[in-house]
């Protein structure tokens, strides 16, 4: 340690340009980061979701969907519906859409006479009051397009572009946005659909970015200075924490990755934590220069890197330690997010510990505060400190059992925890994107789907049959109103065969009577009228329901139906169940076990640091306590508040060990250290408490002001997240200065107890 | 716009502009005769033929259909009649199709579902539209009529190592391009045997669309000199799916008798 302080004053210059050029250098790289809204890229390739969504893909082609929806008083108007068709005729020519399902693209089976028709939904534009009322009657006995393509009160109208598998979701929002203008008329128009979704969330993603960034520096540079009143106490932890968001942004280009919507935490995170180090650094030099104490600027570097440099380098290591405990999380983004959340905060130990020091034995020396010199005048902070240290040192069994019961009562919320995923639900209810979708859930029949293949002769009824059945099973579901299926196609055929006699809505009874049927349908049908329903050689069918509600628990509802359905079926050949549904759905159970999963490992490497570090397990049980708490505060403010746990929200918990294990090893360490000393155990909890306290302090405070910027994103889980976290590291601060404080006082643990003084009595 | 058709096994015959005429005069041929001698040349008598319509996808799927027909020209050569019986895949074996197909009115079709035992008219499609899912449409079986397009010879070319003429068809107004679905089509047809060898059809938007290629020419009707290419091929260029027609045989037959041509006798099986 001490030949390391020595090497690190003469070798100042060194150490302070080689930063320099070396994050330079990264910073060289950061207009080459790209954005991946995708949610899909997110999951590992072999979930078995995303094998089945690809596979279903790669059999009925993209499963991606547009809406385009229009909404008029009355959509069969002239007027409207001379808008639609130009619009539907329009969506179609884009490049980037494989097929569109309008009014005008969608079929209409029906019988007559003995002859079987097959005509466009709408074939033309009524042109009176007459033909309006028999294209409404058409329309309403038209299975394909009613309550799907229109609403059943005829107030909207849906144009749906399934995209090819390479669209550019940009180039196919602005081409929709593009055509509406070009086709002014009447009608309001609404754009739906996780495409549109996802490029409204790129879009937003950088916007916040670029807000949040500057924001966040300015906020952190006040608040430092109103902490340490010293122009240094506010550059330098801020400098670490510029550079360290440089260093790791800057790597992303170069290792090939892209910013996710989890990745836009990575920033936040660099700057609540990256400035621990630093803070540490700046509070013990301020202790140590005292007027009179005849110390060089050098010689104080030396001090703060000797007293700190261990401690800094435990925190961050196992801060570090826990982040990579993400890359046990199933999100791809997730794992990405540790790795760069650890690489960047490696970045701010070397720099904390390395360049602080050199700066500051390159600097004249500071002033000494008076509030730290001065026993009588004391600023608000430090009064506050004392304050805290006298409640626990007098009554530490009333601060630990207040503090237990109230993480119980919170506790209690756990329980109530939602699960959500979806990624509409980033935005407010009054969001243009969350207007569309509810459009679509409500009058539409939903813009989730679920998809489920049947393997087999398709033509064969029996397999025909198995379709149907689960098909009928899944419209009874209250979360399923509209289904679409070559059964359902085929019942269709028969009847319209039958002078649409409802005795032969059914499949008839031999292959050859069906395959006579789409050989029918073939002389006047589109040869892709049945491209999503069925595959080429008829081996494969689809089944898609769409799901009424955006929430994950209605699709969830309806995929455990599936799954229980085909489950009690061994023999049955409908093979997987799969689409953006399951996929929404798998994300849920994604989330938590890996959130669970991620947790424990940090908990316990958390555990076996501390425990090494001290030797001992009473060590290690004292780290975990007031994570474990916080965390428990967490789950139960997100229960008790109707938060809803998500892909974002869910990352929080393993952040936060890494937070609030620097708080219980900061006071741990001081307070050996002042025992070790010779202190008794009352006077080295208040000498720690208003010394390595003040450093926690400042620390959980500036991490508390630096997510009050998340407040600010566009995205509802985002803002969730900064209240959550300002939350939890209160919670940590409280754990680590009070909770703590009064375990050790009631506990003695051996392991604090100076060794001459042989162990607790 | 909406027509309705018959003349589907024409494939062969026909993909309209494919047969040879008996005067294929050189020096002041017009646009508008040409079509005419192609449209002349395409008819037979009467015909007994075995053929193969494959279709496949963008990824090489195939569904594969083998059909007998027979066919014989009524009305002094204004309307021809056929007989279509599909003999494979397994579950549409017997099931016959028959057309008459009008020189001036909408065509008649009628499918024989032999699992019902009921015949059903066919009704409503358009030209553009596809012909039993595959990549050739009702406008590529049918021969066009003359009055519907503006004809053009704009060169010569050598397609299959035969002297072609390249006959451009544009139609003359915008229904007319709606209901065949294209906007320009380019035939390259044999000066000598007019079989059309190749043709190139443009969408409504100018884009290049479907791609004909005719090859395996073959006398068919020596007095008449009638020629028909046995092997038929035409790619979509926008969605990727092909289609080929292949004549495993075709003989000149005046003999069959008229009933064959009625749905009394399409039912029996």
């Amino acid at each position: 340690m001490d030949r390391m302080a020595e090497l690190i004053v003469k070798g100042r210059w060194i150490i302070i340009l080689s930063f320099l050029a070396l994050t330079g250098a990264m910073a060289t790289q950061l207009p080459k980061i790209e954005f991946d809204p995708d949610v899909k890229s997110s999951l590992p390739a072999d979930m078995p979701s995303r094998v089945s969504l690809d596979r279903i893909e790669d059999l009925f082609g993209g499963t991606d969907m547009v809406l385009m929806v229009i909404e008029a008083d009355d959509v069969l108007a002239k007027d409207t519906l001379s808008r639609v068709k130009a619009l539907s005729a329009g969506v179609e020519r884009m490049p980037g859409v494989d097929r569109v399902m309008s009014l005008f693209t969608m079929k209409d089976i029906h019988g007559e006479f003995g002859d079987m028709y097959v005509d466009p939904a709408v074939e033309k534009i009524p042109k009176n009051e007459r033909q309006l009322k028999e294209l409404r009657a058409r329309i309403k006995g038209n299975d394909m397009v009613y309550g799907s393509l229109v609403s059943e009160d005829f107030s909207a109208t849906a144009i749906i572009a399934l995209l090819k598998l390479d669209a550019q979701d940009l180039e196919v929002k602005q081409g929709l946005i593009k055509l509406t203008e070009d086709n002014p008329g009447p009608g309001k128009i609404h754009l739906a659909g996780l495409p549109v979704v996802r490029t409204n969330i790129s879009r937003d993603m950088r916007q916040d970015m670029s807000r949040f960034m500057p924001m966040a520096i300015l906020v952190l540079l006040v608040f430092l200075f109103l902490c340490f009143k010293q122009l240094r106490g506010v550059l330098l932890p801020f400098g670490v924490v510029v550079m360290s968001v440089i260093m790791v942004m800057g790597l992303l280009p170069l290792i090939g990755w892209k910013i996710q919507i989890l990745t836009i935490l990575l920033p936040i995170i660099m700057v609540a934590i990256a400035n621990d180090y630093g803070i540490h650094m700046i509070a013990r030099y301020q202790e140590k220069n005292r007027a009179g104490s005849g110390m060089t600027s050098k010689d104080l570097a030396k001090d703060v890197f000797k007293s700190m440099g261990k401690p800094i380098l435990i925190t961050a290591v196992t801060t570090m330690a826990g982040l990579l405990c993400l890359t046990s999380h199933i999100i791809i983004s997730a794992q990405q997010l540790g790795i760069l959340a650890a690489i960047g905060i490696g970045f701010a130990l070397l720099a904390s510990l390395l360049l602080i020091p050199a700066i500051l034995a390159v600097l004249p020396m500071a002033k000494p505060l008076r509030q730290l010199n001065d026993g009588k005048n004391r600023g608000l902070i430090e009064r506050l400190l004392n304050k805290n240290a006298s409640m626990v040192n007098h009554r530490p069994w009333t601060v630990v059992l207040v503090l237990v019961g109230f993480v119980a009562a919170m506790g209690t919320g756990i329980g109530l925890i939602q699960v959500d995923t979806n990624s509409i639900n980033y935005y407010d209810a009054g969001n243009p994107l969350v207007v569309a979708a509810n459009l679509v859930d409500e009058k539409l029949g939903g813009s989730t789907s679920m998809a489920v293949v049947a393997e087999g002769n398709i033509k064969d009824p029996a397999v025909l049959r198995e379709i149907d059945e689960l098909e009928q099973a899944l419209l009874a579901l209250p979360e399923v109103d509209q289904t679409t299926s070559i059964a359902k196609v085929v019942r269709q055929m028969n009847m319209a065969l039958n002078d649409e006699d409802p005795e032969f809505d059914r499949i008839p009874d031999s292959i050859e009577a069906v395959a006579e049927l789409f050989l029918l349908y073939s002389f006047s049908g589109d040869p892709e009228d049945f491209d999503r329903l069925v595959d080429f050689p008829y081996e494969h069918a689809l089944l898609t329901a769409r799901i009424n509600s955006p929430a994950t628990k209605a699709t969830s509802a309806v995929v455990n139906f599936t799954r229980d359905y085909v489950a009690e079926r061994p023999d049955s050949r409908l093979v997987e169940v799969g689409g953006f549904a399951v996929l929404f759905s798998d994300l849920v159970d994604a989330v938590v076990r890996g959130q669970i999963i991620s947790l424990l490992l940090s908990l316990l490497l958390v555990g076996l640091f501390v425990g090494i570090l001290f030797k001992s397990f009473v060590a290690a049980g004292l780290s975990v306590i007031p994570i474990a708490i916080s965390i428990i505060l967490l789950f139960g403010l997100m229960g008790h508040l109707g938060m809803e746990l998500n892909m974002i929200s869910a990352m929080l918990s393993s952040i936060m060990i890494g937070v609030g294990v620097d708080y219980t090893i900061h006071f741990l360490w001081r307070y050996r250290e002042e025992r070790f000393k010779g202190m008794d155990a009352r006077a080295a909890i208040r000498e720690t408490l208003t010394t390595t306290g003040r450093g926690i302090l400042f620390n959980a405070a500036s991490v508390v002001v630096g997510f009050t910027l998340l407040l600010m994103s566009n995205f509802l889980p985002v803002r969730f997240f900064g209240v959550l976290v300002m939350v939890t590291i209160s919670a940590c601060l409280i754990g680590a200065l009070m909770l703590l404080p009064g375990l050790v006082l009631i506990i003695r643990p051996r392991f604090l107890e100076p060794k001459s003084l042989g162990g607790k009595k | 716009m909406i027509k309705r058709f018959s003349r589907f096994f024409l494939f062969a015959a026909a993909l309209s502009l494919l047969v040879p005429g008996p005067s294929a005069v050189a020096g002041q041929l017009t646009g508008v005769e040409l079509a005419k001698q192609v449209n002349v040349g395409r008819q037979l008598d009467g015909s007994e033929m075995l053929s193969t319509l494959k279709i496949a996808n963008k990824k090489g799927q195939t569904r594969i259909r083998k059909m007998a027909t027979v066919s014989k020209l009524f009305d002094n050569g204004a309307t021809e009649r056929r007989l279509i019986r599909f003999v494979s895949p397994a579950d549409i074996k017997g099931t016959g199709l028959l057309t008459f197909d009008y020189e001036n009115k909408t065509d008649d079709l009628w499918l024989y579902m032999p699992s019902r035992k009921k015949t059903r008219r066919i009704v409503a499609s358009q030209k553009a539209k596809s012909f039993m899912g595959s990549e050739f449409t009702y406008a590529d079986i049918t021969p066009p009529s003359i009055d519907d397009f503006k004809y053009e010879i704009t060169g010569s070319a050598t397609e299959d190592g035969v002297d072609c003429w390249i006959l451009r068809a544009t139609p003359k107004n915008e229904s007319i391009a709606d209901e065949n679905g294209y906007s320009k089509r380019d035939a390259y047809v044999g000066k000598t045997d007019l079989v059309v060898r190749r043709a190139v059809y443009h969408d409504r938007d100018g884009e290049l669309w479907r791609e004909l290629t005719a090859t395996d020419v073959k006398l068919v009707d020596k007095d008449k000199a009638r020629y028909r290419a046995h092997h038929m091929k035409i790619v979509n260029h926008q969605n990727g799916r092909t289609s080929e027609l292949l004549v495993e045989q075709l003989n000149l037959r005046a003999d069959i008798p008229d009933d064959y041509f009625t749905t009394r006798y399409l039912e029996r099986d």
